[in-house]
């Protein structure tokens, strides 16, 4: 495995939180992206969100959003793929609330179904108590049919 | 051909620059993919992909919104992106996107983004509508 790409930036993780190992330049340049498991082994993943992140209402763009999402989905689906390589075919966002620079959003992520072939994951977004985001996306499993 | 800028927020100007043109009478918008834009298999981000569609679909409703109302602002409630081919490093990508109906709270705007005649992306999104005061 190749070594982990830098972000331009420098955050902390916050307590309970690691950095993300991220491999895609995009990621990177966005991140840093954060992780931690759940009492019960659940992954989250999140992210803080600064100046960088936002659109001129000063809400976290939803092209951020979106990039989050697509980051760790498509992980969800690749473990839920055993491993294999997938690819984002489809991917739809509904945006509940603005997240705002400064806060700390959470991504939950679940695997509603896998077929050979794809792999239908959906995810929910957080700040807090409050949802912000919700998402549903489709992957195809590469070399599979 | 002339050309602005769109989306210059935080984000806008982090992941593109997007910039607007005006051909055949129709708003196209331009962005050339860099290596930052990048996936680990050297392709267009999925998420710079979404990015870049929701900045033109974005734009195409803030300007509807604003031609119904001036000053009115718009808040995208969905975004619906299917990735229908892979961008590489170098591809100058066009978005276009159109108004496909306007309530007078709700918009819904349908578009592409295109490296010549090869579709990338087909889009989808809903905006709400926001009175200046907020409402």
């Amino acid at each position: 495995m190749k070594e982990p790409l830098p972000s331009p930036v420098t955050v902390t993780p916050p307590e309970g939180w690691r950095i993300s190992e991220l491999h895609d330049p995009f990621e990177a340049y966005v991140g840093p992206l954060f992780e931690r498991e759940d009492a019960d082994g659940t992954r989250i993943f999140g992210f803080i969100a600064d100046e960088r992140h936002v659109n001129e209402r000063g809400a976290v763009h939803e092209g951020m959003m979106m990039t989050f999402a697509d980051a760790f989905l498509g992980g969800a689906a690749n473990r839920g793929a055993d491993g294999k390589s997938c690819v984002t075919l489809s991917l739809q966002a509904s945006f509940l609330a603005d997240a705002k620079a400064g806060d700390l959003i959470e991504c939950r992520t679940k695997l509603d179904r896998k077929t050979r072939a794809i792999v239908f994951v959906s995810a929910r977004f957080s700040v807090g108590d409050d949802d912000v985001m919700t998402a549903t996306s489709l992957w195809k499993v590469l070399g599979e049919r | 051909m002339s050309s602005d800028q769109v989306d210059t927020s935080g984000f806008g100007a982090y992941a593109g620059p997007v910039l607007r043109a005006q051909r055949d009478g129709r708003d196209v918008f331009t962005f050339e993919i860099a290596d930052h834009h990048l996936n680990g298999a050297d392709r267009l981000h999925g998420g710079m992909m979404m990015t870049l569609a929701a900045i033109v679909l974005g734009q195409v409703a803030k300007d509807a919104a604003a031609a119904k109302q001036p000053g009115a602002e718009t808040r995208p409630l969905s975004v619906n992106c299917d990735f229908v081919s892979a961008g590489e490093k170098g591809d100058k990508v066009e978005g276009r996107a159109e108004v496909t109906r306007a309530t007078r709270t709700v918009l819904f705007i349908s578009g592409d983004l295109r490296v010549g005649s090869r579709i990338l992306m087909t889009a989808t999104g809903v905006y709400a509508i926001k009175e200046q005061d907020g409402k």
